[in-house]
């Protein structure tokens, strides 16, 4: 099209009149071309460990979703090794429960509890290790930012107790059955929960004139 | 006869107290002697490091990592490299991996070190803590040829190491070996026996291998219920399954035997560093690793045996350099749990030799 331009500039003004047609005919008839494609990049190899975990994954959804109900299990992936199974917010403790006291499970010992705050949702992990299965395994599930609650495990699970505390501390999820829900790291008085990305210290703490919410 | 009015009293012992390895607040209702109810309070050295690192690059959080449990900071700062690597999937120089691993066990018996003789002060005895402090220097000479620091040290990096070790350092570890061992039987000759210490000790704090599971116990809390769970053996990291060492159990889950595994620790540990030292080779400190290091999307979690449990690192990242979060499982906040469990219907005389024994520094517990 560009070629065709000083063509057209140098022509007189007979071929204007004429011209007009004839480069939108010319637009009309030729396609745009683009650039020269490169080769497609080959993607890489599914990684063999994740391929096994994703498997693994599936058949233990399947185990679960025969003893606690279809769908509680919303999504399942895998970090290298890792089976990752995420939960329905509402099927938590029955399903952590089942993982827990089943004999063929029994994934009784919990290595690491953390929440995290996404934009639209908190969510909160537990790693949890089967002694007679060999496996460790995540679990994680959501809850809205507001109102964030879930349902406590440590009537499950001791050990929670403390960590628990520390992620409605941090983060502000209400553990509804916790004996103990009260702030651990930070003290009673203080606003705010500090590991939310929407927090200001300079609008939440008391001590230098914060106002109060809630 | 006039009845003798009783009343539960509430005791604080406050976060300002000579036992309790740190800023720990521990309220006590008491009957008598006897302990009704005990409410530890934590948070007084909170210094929230996992929301800074939100805004740090990984390299640049190392140094905060240190300040976790600053008795064992090599393995602090080991967590969280070893986490980056995790995710990462890097290959790391054989010198380094050996360096790491001398550096590493040496702050494990340091770590241990400084545990017999602080929990032996708590009993009341104060020799051991002056003996312990000697080789303690020894060790912490050591460091700081190789890293320039006494006690947070910022010596790992992604990748490797920072600093190699100086001409002649290898051989000091060497000779360092045998005297530490046959330090270890001086201790035990001047504590394992003694009757006073074995009073106090032997039969208090006892809980089972379930109660230790339930409650996520790990590290020589786990283990002095005799259940054999090690991170260097069960979930192996680094080169720890090119060394032989035995993992050491307890029996009956008390006081004394986690006293004892210290010491027994102590002693494997020396086996690793013994067979670290003639295994290591010439070679680079530190891989191949971009300037700036970007951990891929995703959510990884690594957990390594700290001197006090299993030590993690969770890293949620979203691609870019910082990470968007970072969880640390820290070992003492959870092994500390189990404190009321044990002190309830107790004599208060038995309060510092539990909580002794729980073994918790108080950076880590609040991190």
């Amino acid at each position: 099209m560009t070629d065709e331009n000083p063509s057209v500039e140098q022509a007189g003004e007979q071929e204007k009149a004429a011209t007009p047609e004839k480069t939108v005919a010319a637009t009309e008839g030729t396609v745009k071309k683009d650039p020269p494609a490169r080769p497609a990049k080959a993607p890489p190899p599914p990684d063999p460990r994740v391929l096994e975990a994703t498997a693994y994954a599936e058949s233990l959804k399947d185990e679960v979703e025969k003893a606690c109900g279809a769908g509680v299990v919303a999504e399942i992936s895998a970090t290298k090794s890792l089976p990752v199974l995420r939960i329905e917010q509402a099927a938590w403790y029955p399903v952590v429960k089942y993982l827990k006291e089943d004999p063929e499970q029994q994934f009784v010992y919990i290595q690491v509890f953390a929440g995290t705050d996404y934009k639209d949702y908190i969510e909160v992990i537990f790693e949890v290790h089967s002694f007679t299965r060999g496996r460790r395994i995540r679990l994680k599930t959501r809850t809205p930012r507001d109102p964030a609650e879930l349902a406590s495990l440590t009537p499950l699970f001791a050990g929670l107790n403390w960590e628990e505390r520390e992620v409605y501390d941090l983060l502000g999820i209400q553990f509804t059955g916790h004996p103990d829900l009260r702030r651990i790291m930070m003290w009673e008085e203080w606003n705010g929960y500090p590991l939310r990305k929407d927090f200001s210290e300079f609008e939440n703490a008391p001590h230098i004139g914060g106002e109060t919410r809630e | 006869m006039s009845t003798l009015r009783s009343e539960e009293m509430i005791l604080n012992v406050g976060p300002q107290h000579p036992s309790t390895h740190g800023v720990f607040r521990l309220v006590v209702t008491i009957d008598g002697e006897e302990i009704v109810d005990a409410d530890p309070v934590v948070g007084y050295l909170h210094r929230g490091t996992e929301k800074l690192a939100e805004n740090l690059q990984y390299t640049q959080i190392i140094p905060y990592t240190d300040r976790l449990d600053y008795l064992a900071s090599m393995i602090n700062n080991y967590a969280l490299v070893h986490a980056v690597e995790y995710a990462l999937d890097l290959e790391i120089p054989e010198r380094a991996e050996h360096l790491r691993i001398i550096v590493m066990e040496l702050n494990r018996i340091a770590s241990h070190l400084l545990f017999v003789g602080a929990y032996l002060l708590d009993l009341g005895a104060m020799s051991p803590f002056l003996y312990v402090f000697q080789e303690r220097e020894r060790i912490v000479q050591l460091f700081t040829e190789i890293c320039g620091a006494r006690l947070t040290y910022n010596y790992m990096r992604i990748g490797g190491v920072k600093w190699d070790a100086p001409p002649g350092w290898l051989q000091k570890v060497r000779e360092f070996i045998p005297f530490m061992r046959e330090k270890i039987r001086m201790y035990d000759d001047l504590i394992s026996g003694n009757e006073i210490f074995l009073n106090r000790v032997k039969g208090t704090g006892v809980f089972t291998q379930e109660e230790a599971i339930n409650h996520s116990l790990s590290g020589i809390n786990l283990r002095s219920t005799g259940f054999n769970w090690d991170l260097r053996k069960n979930q192996p990291y680094g080169i720890y399954d090119r060394f032989d060492f035995d993992v050491v159990l307890g029996q009956k889950g008390d006081c004394f035997d986690r006293y004892w595994l210290h010491m027994l620790e102590m002693e494997q540990s020396l086996r690793i560093v013994e067979q670290a030292v003639e295994a290591i080779g010439d070679g680079l400190i530190l891989g191949k690793v971009p300037k700036l290091i970007r951990v891929p999307a995703g959510e990884y979690y690594a957990g390594i045996e700290g001197a006090r449990g299993e030590l993690g690192v969770y890293i949620v990242s979203d691609g870019k350099d910082k990470p968007y979060r970072l969880k640390l499982r820290r070992p003492s906040f959870v092994n500390l749990q189990i404190l009321r469990k044990l002190l309830i219907g107790q004599s208060m005389s038995n309060l510092i030799a539990i909580l002794g024994a729980v073994d918790i520094v108080l950076g880590e517990v609040d991190g």
